[in-house]
C-alpha cells in the first residue's frame, strides 16, 4: 500500500507549481485560464480568490467538463496549503487535462503574499428574490451578482444619458454608484432626465438622483458628489471607482474625463446625443482608442449649439 | 446603451463597444457601427505621448482643444458623424 507521503510525492513528480505571484501575472495578462478552489463550500466562503470558481475535490472529475470545455485550456487549482490541489491536479491530469498546475502554498500562501481575497456575504431573502432573473443567465449567475454588488461605477452627469444608466445600473444591484453632477433640477430637465421628479425642481439633482436610486433599490449605495468635475478633484474622485460612466454635456468635461481616465487606467463608457441622435463608444485604455483618437479637437466655438 | 456596455465591462461578458463607435439615428431609427483605430500619432494614447498629466486642462479656457491638429484617423470608415455636443 502506498503512504500519502509517497502519493503526494508521485504527483508532484508529474504536476508543475507556480506560486502566488505567477498566478497572479497569469490572471493579469488577460490569457485564457480557469482557476478552480477545490475546497469545500464552506471554506470557499469564508475567503477565495476572486476569479476561481468553486468545485469541491469530491466533485471535481464529475462537473470539470462545464467549468472547462477546452482540455487545452490552462488551469490552476488551489487548496488551503496545496496538498488536496495537487492530488486533484495528478487526476485532471490523468483525465487529458493537458496544462494543469498546482498553486504552490495554496490559499494560505496567497493570503499572506498579501494578494485580494473575497468573501462571500450571504445574500439576503430579499437579494435572492429581487436578483433571481439573474441567476437564470449563466452569463450572471450568483457570482456575478456578487461581483455586480462589490462594483463601483461613477456617473459623470445626473442629466439625460447619466439619468438612465443610474436606473437600469441601481436595478441590475451595483453596489456603489457615485453621483457627480453640479445642477440643481430645472423644469426644462423633466422631459428627458428621468432620475428627477417635479417636486425636485430647485433641488440639487445628485440629491433627487440618490433619492430616486435608492427607492429603486435600497442595495445600491450612492455617494452623491454635487459639485462640476474639474482638473483639480477629477483624480481624487476616479480612483475609487471600477469604471466611468461619462454622461457629460460638454465638450472639456469629455476631454478631462478622457485624459484621466486614460492616465488612471479606467475605462470610460462614453455617451453622448444631440436632438434626434446619439453615440455610444467604450474608451478601454491601452485595448482600444479613446476620445482623442477620435476627436483630436474639439470643433469650433459656434459651430455646434450647447 | 452606457449601462449594458457598463454591466458587460463588470461582469467581463460579451463584447464590448471597444474600438466601435454605435451611433443612433431616432428618427430613421438606424443604428450604425464605426470602426475606430488607436492613432499612433494621438497626444495621450499614441506611440509618442505628449499629454502626460492634466497640466493641458490648467490653462484657463480651451484646454481641451490642445492636442494633435489632424484629421481624426480613428475613423475607419467614411463619414464618421461629428461630435455631439448635448448630455
Amino acid at each position: 500500500m502506498k503512504t500519502l507521503k509517497e502519493m503526494l510525492a508521485e504527483a508532484r513528480r508529474v504536476v508543475p507549481e507556480e506560486g502566488p505571484a505567477d498566478l497572479e501575472r497569469r490572471l493579469k495578462s488577460g490569457d485564457k485560464v480557469v482557476v478552480i478552489d477545490v475546497r469545500d463550500p464552506d471554506e470557499y466562503r469564508d475567503g477565495h480568490i476572486e476569479a476561481a470558481t468553486n468545485i469541491s475535490r469530491g466533485f471535481l472529475e464529475f462537473r470539470i467538463g462545464t467549468a472547462v470545455s477546452d482540455p487545452a485550456t490552462p488551469i490552476v487549482l488551489y487548496c488551503q496549503t496545496g496538498l488536496r490541489s495537487v492530488l486533484a491536479a495528478k487526476a485532471l491530469r490523468e483525465l487529458g487535462y493537458a496544462t494543469v498546475i498546482n498553486l504552490q502554498g495554496g490559499y494560505q500562501k496567497w493570503v499572506q503574499s498579501g494578494l485580494p481575497v473575497v468573501r462571500e456575504v450571504p445574500m439576503t431573502p430579499d437579494q435572492i428574490q429581487r436578483y433571481s432573473r439573474h441567476f437564470l443567465l449563466s452569463q450572471v449567475g450568483d457570482k456575478g451578482q456578487r461581483r455586480l454588488l462589490r462594483s463601483k461605477v461613477l456617473l459623470i452627469g445626473a442629466g439625460g444619458l447619466g439619468s438612465p444608466s443610474a436606473l437600469y445600473l441601481a436595478a441590475v444591484g451595483v453596489g456603489t454608484l457615485g453621483l457627480m453632477d453640479g445642477d440643481v433640477v430645472d423644469l426644462t430637465n423633466l422631459q428627458r432626465q428621468v432620475l428627477h421628479t417635479t417636486a425636485d425642481v430647485g433641488k440639487p439633482k445628485v440629491e433627487s438622483g440618490a433619492r430616486t436610486i435608492k427607492a429603486l433599490n435600497p442595495d445600491t449605495n450612492v455617494i452623491p458628489l454635487p459639485m462640476r468635475i474639474t482638473v483639480d478633484n477629477v483624480m481624487d474622485v476616479i480612483k475609487d471607482y471600477d469604471l466611468v460612466v461619462d454622461g457629460s454635456d460638454n465638450f472639456e468635461t469629455r476631454y478631462l474625463v478622457n485624459d484621466a481616465c486614460y492616465l488612471a487606467g479606467k475605462t470610460n463608457v462614453h455617451g453622448s446625443i444631440f436632438q434626434f441622435e446619439g453615440m455610444a463608444t467604450v474608451f478601454a485604455p491601452n485595448e482600444g482608442p479613446c476620445y482623442r483618437c477620435l476627436y483630436p479637437t474639439p470643433p469650433p466655438p459656434g459651430l455646434v449649439p450647447s | 446603451m452606457q449601462a449594458t456596455e457598463t454591466v458587460k465591462l463588470l461582469l467581463g461578458i460579451g463584447e464590448p463597444l471597444v474600438g466601435r463607435l454605435l451611433t443612433y439615428d431616432a428618427l430613421g431609427m438606424r443604428f450604425r457601427e464605426v470602426k475606430l483605430r488607436r492613432d499612433p500619432k494621438c497626444p495621450l494614447c499614441g506611440t509618442s505621448p505628449t499629454i502626460k498629466d492634466l497640466t493641458i486642462h490648467m490653462a484657463g479656457g480651451g484646454a481641451c482643444a490642445l492636442g494633435a491638429d489632424s484629421p481624426g484617423e480613428a475613423m475607419a470608415a467614411a463619414g464618421a458623424p461629428a461630435a455631439r455636443p448635448g448630455g
